[in-house]
This record gives structure tokens, C-alpha cells and sequence, in this order.
């Protein structure tokens, strides 16, 4: 039934151990998706945003390694879930997306070949079988002459069509839940709508969860149920969709709203708005608010110690000591004026 | 091969030039230490050879034949390794076979380097025809199997220590035309070429003052290798009786000379077997430190 | 694609064509053939006899143009020495080097290959550090102090294999070892590294994403990335490994090019040399050739352009 919760992550933390130092690339991040929900996960390049779908996989590279009060899949607790158990998670209950088409497949093998190998992974299933699924997903996602597809190699399909594989492909063993990092960045503008409108539909016909990964505010605004928003390895705002993108709490929230130009408003020579400075360096605790040096409504009480994330009603919580009453609505244009 | 232990990283100033800066790395290096060391040792060895024995390496003395080496029953200090089928004192042999080794990989090597060199900056620099047919020559000589074609030549002429010389130098260029060639065009490409190019100076100037200097990591790692490489296979030239000829010692002729004498005497072949062996490895370490410091990303 | 294999095909013609030449030039102009036939002690009337019976007074470009088309019709002139048509003693020194490359290179491989992706999957440690170190104790160990050092152990001390001759099987144990570690060094570098690049790849990344089990990740979707440029490696080692193959054959006394070469070279059987460098040089060609093509066919970024 919707709403049921298929995941739940608590106080995920991610770290790379590099000379002399550790970084700290996530910081105890929570994140739930419920059934037939989709979650939008938004920040800047070097957030964490990715790296926390990898360490949810189970995939992150060698040298890292991460650490997590709970993380529960419909249920089952998977804190200490071994190695072979998350063999089996992968690709059957939890799948993942990735952003470019063109390297995720393996180019020496044909499509059918790659499909097949996930099926009879994961289940006892002939080879014709698992032809006739493979077809039945195909067709699903919208890929003209399937037949033909299966015996294609990935170089001979357009990036389009090798990102409905991807998402054929992850719909292989009906999962319950799928992680798209960054989907469509890789395409072409007008793919990217038909990409997003057939995950749309996928999620209406089956009720999977969806946890969506992007850097682009306009890909969330048609899509999203809940919008949780990342900045430094930690989570800043979250709330559901309409809410945060009518009424951002968190200044680098407000930052990224301001920054997309708005049809109709927006004029030609309007000065995008922008968040000035770079994302803060990983290592160690925080001793103050990680969005200090960016912030435009910054005071000496953001620096004594770490800002916590705090509820603030009706499914809401954000990161920030400055409630909206005290806020300068004139702070961003003179910080952009500044810089 | 790990470098030095100290966490602490060097502070690179600035202003030191490049190569300046790859030796400071290769001396922290714990291969280049190990492999000069012992490529020092040897040299020292065979430069001191007549301080370190009294003995003549060509002395014959039938009386005193296969005399055992001072582990084992019967050795004395007058032979500290013995002496071979011959009577000859096999210390003296195998110090004076050190200079046969380091003098024939030296003068190989300059030989070999200067064409190898001369052809892979003309192919990497001009490119186009002059490319495609230096290119060519490099396969014919790739095709060419080494070892027989250097018997051949020296069966039929004759072999004396500058002949074997000039004909290894003759045939180990290969590498040097290949890796310099690809390291001249990287550096060619280079804005400070098309500046120096524009500014007019003369092709002869800047390949010798631009693009050589620039090639000389890469250049001195090829050539250790060959080196190696031009000492192997003088010995076993000379392991199959072609090579250096007695009354000269070298270390591949003391291993034919010894192994009939496998079965009964076997340091006779493992003496000289293993100063190859430390020779080859140490060379290898060096070359290994020095690619190590020139390439930025370094091992894996 | 076809065109590349065609180009690639006449390249390779070209090569054989100028090497002849060259194979020729060497053992005519290093010294004077009929002299060195003749033999030491042999008379002024000795030598000229033997150079206007075996031709040697003819300009040399006929007498390339003529031992070529013999060749090209299969017939690589007559051994003065063992009085037999060279093409019939290359016939029955061949078969031995022939299987002595290939059993020195399997072991190469068998050795190297499994190594390198051993190295690759656990790098910095114990298998990485012993693999790093077979590749430095190889290179630095000459192929005749190798073979001797067998043949003492396994073949004098141990008593476990025959140290002479080409009778069986087990004659060929050692002398593959000796000629094949030489290559393992390189080829286990090369897997060795393939595999650390590919393992950090998308569609590795891809495959364990969807949780294929662990050798399926490692083998068809790494190592069959990682081996396309060691196949062409172990093509072209093959052909050093028929060139080099003359000591290791004289030490172990098998019967092949390599021993061939040696007593000829001795003898001056002038045609045998000349044959035996062609057919050797010709072979490389080939093997490289084909390292290329298999490049070419395995690899797909290549079949797609």
C-alpha cells in the first residue's frame, strides 16, 4: 500500500581516510522513501549526494568506508547485512541508475546478454524466459523493435535509448526501490523530459519507491514528492516539494531558487543570481555552520558551534540558527554586489 | 618498493628546476639507494680490481685446478673463491669480468642512445614521411631476432671486444627511437615550442635546448634498461663462446666454462651467475626509482 | 575495418620483403661466405672453388634475387654440411622450438595472468608485494643462469626431470620454464594494471551495482577489458621467444632452430643461416600481425570506428 516505508537510513557517514587526515565527505545523513514516493536528493557538485547512494549500494570504492546507526529495508535491518546478502539486495530489491549511459554498459556484450546475466543472477530462469522478460521491460520503457535491441551492442543505440535499457534493466527483478544519480544530465534537454515522464509513469504502474539525485532544481519540480537538500556532506532542508520550492527555509535553499531564471519574469540581461564561494573542505567536525562562508544572512552566533537539523512542523526540518522573521531580504543582493 | 616512512612530505621550493626536484625524490627513494649501492659496489670492485687481488685472472696453473672456494673443506684465503678448470683464481676472474660487463653496457648504451635518440627526436619532431619511415626501419629491426643475428655477424667477422661492442650499440636502439619518439611529440605539442618556433630560432636550437632537455626522464629510464639489456646479452654471447674471448674474462664465458662442472662443483656456475643477477637487479632498481620520480602519477 | 586489415596485411609483406634483404646483407657481407665454408686451413684454390660452386662470385643482387625466388617456390638451397635440402632440415627442426614457444608461453601466461589480477584485486599488499617482486626477480635473471639453475635442482639434485634431449614431454618442463619467465614480468605488469584501471570503471561499476556475483565482475566484465592488450603482448613475446630460444636449446640439447642456428652458425652453413634468420624473422611478422588483429577484433571501441 503507499506510504508504506521501503527505506530507512540514520546517521549515514561516509569517510576517506587520506594522508594524515580523514575526510568526510557525508555526514550523518537520515533518509527515508516510502512506497510509490519519490525523493529528491539536491545539492551542488561535491555534496555527498552521491556518495551516499553508493555507500547505501554498498558500493563504494576501496579506500572508503562508511558507518550508519540504521539502515532498514522494508524492515529487514541491514546494519550489519554481510557482503553476500547485499549480493542479492542488489539488483533484485534495490536498483540503481546511473548518470551516463554510454560507459554504464559494458561494450562488449550485446544488450540481451547484459539482461540475461542480471535475471539469472538473481533468479532461476531460462534463457528463453529471460529473453521474454527482457522483451516485455523493452517494450515497457518505450524502445521501438526490441527484438532487434537484444542483439545490439550498447555503441549501435542512441544515449536516449541506452538509458531506457538502464531503466529496463533496473526493472529486471521488479525491485522496490530505485536510486537514479543524475539521470539525465547526460542527455539532451528534450530526452531528459521523456526520461523523466517514463519514470513518472514506472512509479504510477508500480508503486516502486524512487530516490532521485540531481544537481538541477528544474528536474525536480515535475517530479518529487519530498525534496531533502544537501550542502557539505550534510542534509540542510527538507520538506515536500511544493512546500520547499514555495517557501525555502534554508538560505542556500533560497540561494538555489534564485538562481534559476523564472519564465515570464526573468529579463534578458537579468543577473542570474548565484551562491559566491566553493564548497568548505571535508575534514574534521564542524565547529560551526557549515554554510558560514556563503551565507548572506551570517551572524556571529553561526560560528560558536555546529548548527543541528531541527523540525520545524508539518514534515519540515532545517539547518539553520536564523529564523525567516530575522532574515534581510536585501542580504543576497548586496552579498552579490560584494563579490 | 615503498618510499621512505616519513609522513611528513618534502617542501618543494618553487624555484628548484624539475630535475632538480626527480632527484630529491629518487633520493628518497628506497630502490635507488638499494640499486646504487650495489651498482657502486661493483663498480668500485672492478675499478680496484688489481688492489683487491694480486692475482692474474689469464694465470693458468695446472696444479693448482679446481680448487675449492675458502667454504669448503680444503679452501684457503691464497683462493678465496677457488680456482677453475684451468687453475686461474676465480675471484680475479670474476673482478676483472666486472669491468668486461660495465664497460660493455657503458659503450653499448652511448652508442644505442645516440641513434635511438637522433631517430625518435627526428620521428616525434617532423612527424609525417620522416615518421613513417623511421618507423618502418624500427620494425625491421624489431623483426630481426637479436641474438642470432649478433652471432651471426660475430661468427663471420671475428670477435673482439669493440667489434661485439659496435654491433650490440648497432642493434639495441630500438627502445630509445620508440620511447624518445613518443616523448617528443608530448613535449612538442607543448606551447613553449610553438613560442620558440615563432620567434624564430633555428630547428638545431630548439631541439637542443628544448626538447632534449625535456625528454631526459623518460631517455634515462631506456637507458638503464638497456643497459641491462646490452649486458645480458653480451654474456650470453659469450655463454655461447661468441662473445668476449679468453685470455679476456667476462661473466657469461666463467658460466660456460663452468657447466660441465654443474653436477660436482656448482658455486663454479652459481659465482658468476649471481654477480649477473646482482648487477641486472640492481640496474633494474635504479631505472625503476627513476621512472618512479619522472612519471607524476607514479605507481598505482 | 577491412581496409585496416588489408593495410595491416600489406605492411606486414612489405616488412618480411626488406628484413629478407637485410637477413641476406648480414651473412654476406660479414666477411667472406666461401672463406668461412672453406674453413680454417683451406687454400686460396679451396675457397674460389667454393665460391663458383655455391655462386658467391656473382653480384649480390642476383644472388639475392635468386635465393628469394628459390624461396618463394619452397626451396631454400642445400646444407654444404649435412648435404641435405635446407628446407627438409628447417622441417625437422621446427616441430620442437615450435612447441617449446608454445609451452613457454603458456607458462608465461598461466603464471603472469592470474597474478597480475590477483595484484590488481588486493594492490599493497602481501600477493601485490610477492607479485611485484617475481617481476623484478625475473628481469634480473639471465635466461642461461636460469636454465643452469634448474637444471640443478630439479635435474641433478632432485633427480626429477630429464635435463637433455627432446624425447618426451618431460624434456620440455625446464626448458619452457627457462624461455618462458623472461615474458612474465611484462605481461604480468600489463594484466596488472588493466585490471586496476577497469575495476574502477562505469560498467564494472554497473555490473557489481546489480550484484553479479564476484568472478563474474572480475572476469567477463575485467579481465575481458584488461586482456585485450596482453594478447597482443603475448603474440609479440612469442616471436622473441623463437628468436631467443637458440640458448635455451643448446643448454637442454633440444633439437630445434635455435640448436640448429648454433651448429650452423659454427659450421657456416651459409643457406641454413640465411633460412633460419628468414623463417624466424618471417614468423615474428606473422605473430605480430596477428597480435593486431586480435586487437582489432576484440577490442570494441575498435570494431565501432
Amino acid at each position: 500500500m503507499r506510504g508504506e516505508p521501503i527505506l530507512e537510513v540514520k546517521g549515514l557517514q561516509v569517510e576517506i581516510p587520506v594522508e594524515g587526515a580523514v575526510l568526510r565527505p557525508v555526514r550523518g545523513v537520515d533518509l527515508s522513501v516510502s512506497r510509490g514516493e519519490t525523493v529528491a536528493v539536491v545539492g551542488e557538485s561535491g555534496c555527498g549526494k552521491s556518495l551516499t547512494a553508493l555507500a547505501i549500494m554498498g558500493l563504494l570504492p576501496r579506500a572508503a568506508r562508511y558507518t550508519c546507526e540504521r539502515i532498514t529495508l522494508k524492515g529487514e535491518a541491514l546494519t550489519n547485512a554481510s557482503p553476500r546478502r547485499w549480493r542479492q539486495l542488489r539488483g533484485d530489491r534495490i536498483a540503481m541508475i546511473f548518470q551516463d549511459p554510454m560507459t554504464a554498459l559494458d561494450p562488449c556484450y550485446r544488450i540481451g546478454d547484459q539482461m540475461r546475466e542480471i535475471l539469472q543472477q538473481h533468479r532461476r530462469i531460462s534463457s528463453q524466459a529471460a529473453r521474454e522478460r527482457s522483451l516485455e521491460l523493452l517494450r515497457k520503457v518505450g524502445i521501438p523493435s526490441p527484438e532487434e535491441r537484444l542483439s545490439q551492442f550498447p555503441h549501435q543505440l542512441s544515449g536516449g535509448l541506452r538509458q531506457r535499457v538502464m531503466i529496463a534493466m533496473a526493472l529486471l527483478c521488479e525491485p522496490e526501490l530505485i536510486i537514479a544519480d543524475e539521470p539525465t544530465t547526460a542527455l539532451d534537454v528534450t530526452i531528459q523530459a521523456q526520461i523523466l515522464r517514463l519514470l513518472r509513469e514506472i512509479q504510477r504502474d508500480t508503486g516502486i519507491g524512487l530516490i532521485l539525485i540531481t544537481h538541477d532544481l528544474g528536474v525536480v519540480a515535475g517530479m518529487a514528492d519530498r525534496i531533502v537538500v544537501m550542502y557539505g556532506g550534510e542534509v540542510v532542508e527538507v520538506g515536500a516539494c511544493d512546500d520547499i520550492l514555495s517557501r525555502p527555509l534554508h538560505p542556500y535553499t533560497e540561494g538555489l531558487m534564485r538562481s534559476i531564471p523564472v519564465p515570464g519574469q526573468t529579463k534578458r540581461g537579468d543577473l542570474l543570481g548565484f551562491i559566491p564561494g566553493i564548497v568548505p573542505r571535508q575534514v574534521g567536525e564542524r565547529t560551526r555552520c557549515g554554510f558560514i562562508d556563503r551565507c548572506p544572512y551570517a551572524v556571529e552566533s553561526c560560528a560558536t558551534g555546529p548548527v543541528p537539523l531541527s523540525a520545524v512542523g508539518n514534515g519540515r526540518e532545517v539547518r539553520c540558527a536564523i529564523p525567516a522573521e530575522k532574515r534581510d531580504p536585501q542580504a543576497w543582493n548586496r552579498l552579490a554586489e560584494a563579490s | 618498493m615503498t618510499v621512505a616512512a616519513n609522513s611528513a612530505a618534502p617542501t618543494i621550493d618553487r624555484s628548484m628546476s624539475p630535475g632538480r626536484v626527480a632527484l630529491r625524490r629518487a633520493l628518497r627513494h628506497g630502490s635507488f639507494w638499494v640499486g646504487g649501492f650495489i651498482l657502486l659496489a661493483i663498480t668500485i670492485a672492478a675499478i680496484l680490481a688489481p688492489v683487491l687481488t694480486h692475482h692474474d685472472p689469464t694465470a693458468q696453473d695446472l696444479a693448482r685446478r679446481f680448487l675449492p672456494p675458502i667454504w669448503a673443506d680444503k679452501g684457503s684465503w691464497e683462493h678465496i673463491l677457488g680456482t677453475d678448470n684451468l687453475g686461474r683464481d676465480y675471484l680475479a676472474r670474476l673482478l676483472y669480468g666486472a669491468r668486461i660487463s660495465l664497460i660493455i653496457g657503458l659503450f653499448t648504451v652511448l652508442i644505442s642512445g645516440v641513434i635511438g635518440t637522433a631517430l625518435g627526436v627526428a620521428a616525434g619532431y617532423w612527424g609525417g614521411w620522416v615518421d613513417l619511415i623511421i618507423n618502418f626501419v624500427v620494425t625491421i629491426r624489431l623483426t630481426l631476432p637479436v641474438v642470432l643475428v649478433a652471432l651471426v655477424v660475430v661468427a663471420l667477422i671475428g670477435s673482439s671486444l669493440s667489434l661485439m661492442i659496435v654491433v650490440i650499440g648497432l642493434l639495441l636502439w630500438d627502445r630509445f627511437a620508440i620511447v624518445v619518439r613518443s616523448a617528443t611529440q608530448q613535449v612538442a605539442q607543448r606551447e613553449f615550442i610553438i613560442a620558440a618556433r615563432t620567434i624564430g630560432s633555428s630547428t638545431s636550437r630548439i631541439l637542443l635546448k628544448e626538447i632534449l632537455p625535456n625528454i631526459t626522464g623518460p631517455l634515462i629510464v631506456v637507458a638503464s634498461i638497456e643497459f641491462a639489456h646490452a649486458i645480458l646479452l653480451e654474456a650470453a654471447l659469450s655463454f655461447l663462446g661468441l662473445g668476449v674471448q679468453p685470455p679476456e674474462v667476462s661473466w657469461g664465458l666463467m658460466v660456460s666454462e663452468a657447466k660441465t662442472q654443474l653436477l660436482f662443483r656448482p658455486w663454479m656456475v652459481a659465482i658468476p651467475g649471481a654477480a649477473l643477477v646482482a648487477l641486472i637487479f640492481a640496474i633494474n632498481l635504479i631505472g625503476d626509482a627513476i621512472r618512479d620520480v619522472t612519471t607524476p602519477e607514479g605507481r598505482a | 575495418m577491412t581496409y585496416f586489415i588489408l593495410k595491416r596485411i600489406c605492411v606486414t609483406f612489405l616488412v618480411i620483403a626488406v628484413t629478407s634483404v637485410v637477413a641476406f646483407l648480414l651473412v654476406h657481407l660479414s666477411g667472406d661466405p666461401a672463406a668461412a665454408m672453406a674453413g680454417e686451413g683451406a687454400t686460396e684454390s679451396d675457397i674460389a672453388a667454393v665460391r663458383q660452386l655455391y655462386g658467391f662470385d656473382r653480384p649480390l643482387i642476383v644472388q639475392y634475387f635468386d635465393w628469394i625466388g628459390r624461396v618463394l617456390q619452397g626451396e631454400f638451397g642445400r646444407s654444404y654440411y649435412l648435404r641435405m635440402d635446407v628446407a627438409d632440415v628447417l622441417a625437422d627442426h621446427m616441430p620442437v622450438t615450435a612447441t617449446l614457444g608454445v609451452l613457454a608461453l603458456s607458462f608465461a601466461l598461466l603464471l603472469s595472468i592470474p597474478l597480475g589480477v590477483l595484484a590488481a584485486l588486493y594492490p599493497n599488499t602481501l600477493i601485490d608485494r610477492i607479485a611485484l617482486w617475481l617481476a623484478v626477480a625475473g628481469q634480473a635473471l639471465p635466461s642461461f643462469v636460469f636454465a643452469l639453475g634448474l637444471m640443478y635442482i630439479f635435474g641433478v639434485y632432485f633427480r626429477l626431470l630429464p635435463i637433455s634431449g627432446g624425447a618426451t614431454w618431460a624434456h620440455f618442463i625446464m626448458p619452457a620454464i627457462a624461455l618462458g619467465y623472461y615474458a612474465t614480468p611484462a605481461i604480468m605488469r600489463l594484466t596488472r594494471s588493466g585490471m586496476m584501471d577497469v575495476l574502477q570503471s562505469d560498467h564494472v561499476r554497473t555490473a557489481r551495482a546489480y550484484g553479479l556475483a564476484p568472478w563474474r565482475v572480475v572476469v567477463r566484465h575485467g579481465l575481458r577489458h584488461a586482456i585485450i592488450p596482453v594478447v597482443s603482448l603475448a603474440a609479440v613475446q612469442l616471436g622473441f621467444m623463437l628468436g631467443g630460444s637458440i640458448v635455451i636449446e643448446t643448454i637442454f640439447s633440444l633439437k630445434g632452430l635455435g640448436y640448429l642456428a648454433w651448429e650452423s652458425i659454427q659450421r657456416a652453413d651459409i643457406e641454413v643461416i640465411q633460412a633460419i634468420l628468414l623463417v624466424i624473422a618471417t614468423a615474428y611478422a606473422f605473430l605480430t600481425l596477428l597480435a593486431d588483429l586480435l586487437n582489432a577484433v576484440l577490442d570494441p571501441r575498435i570494431r565501432m570506428s
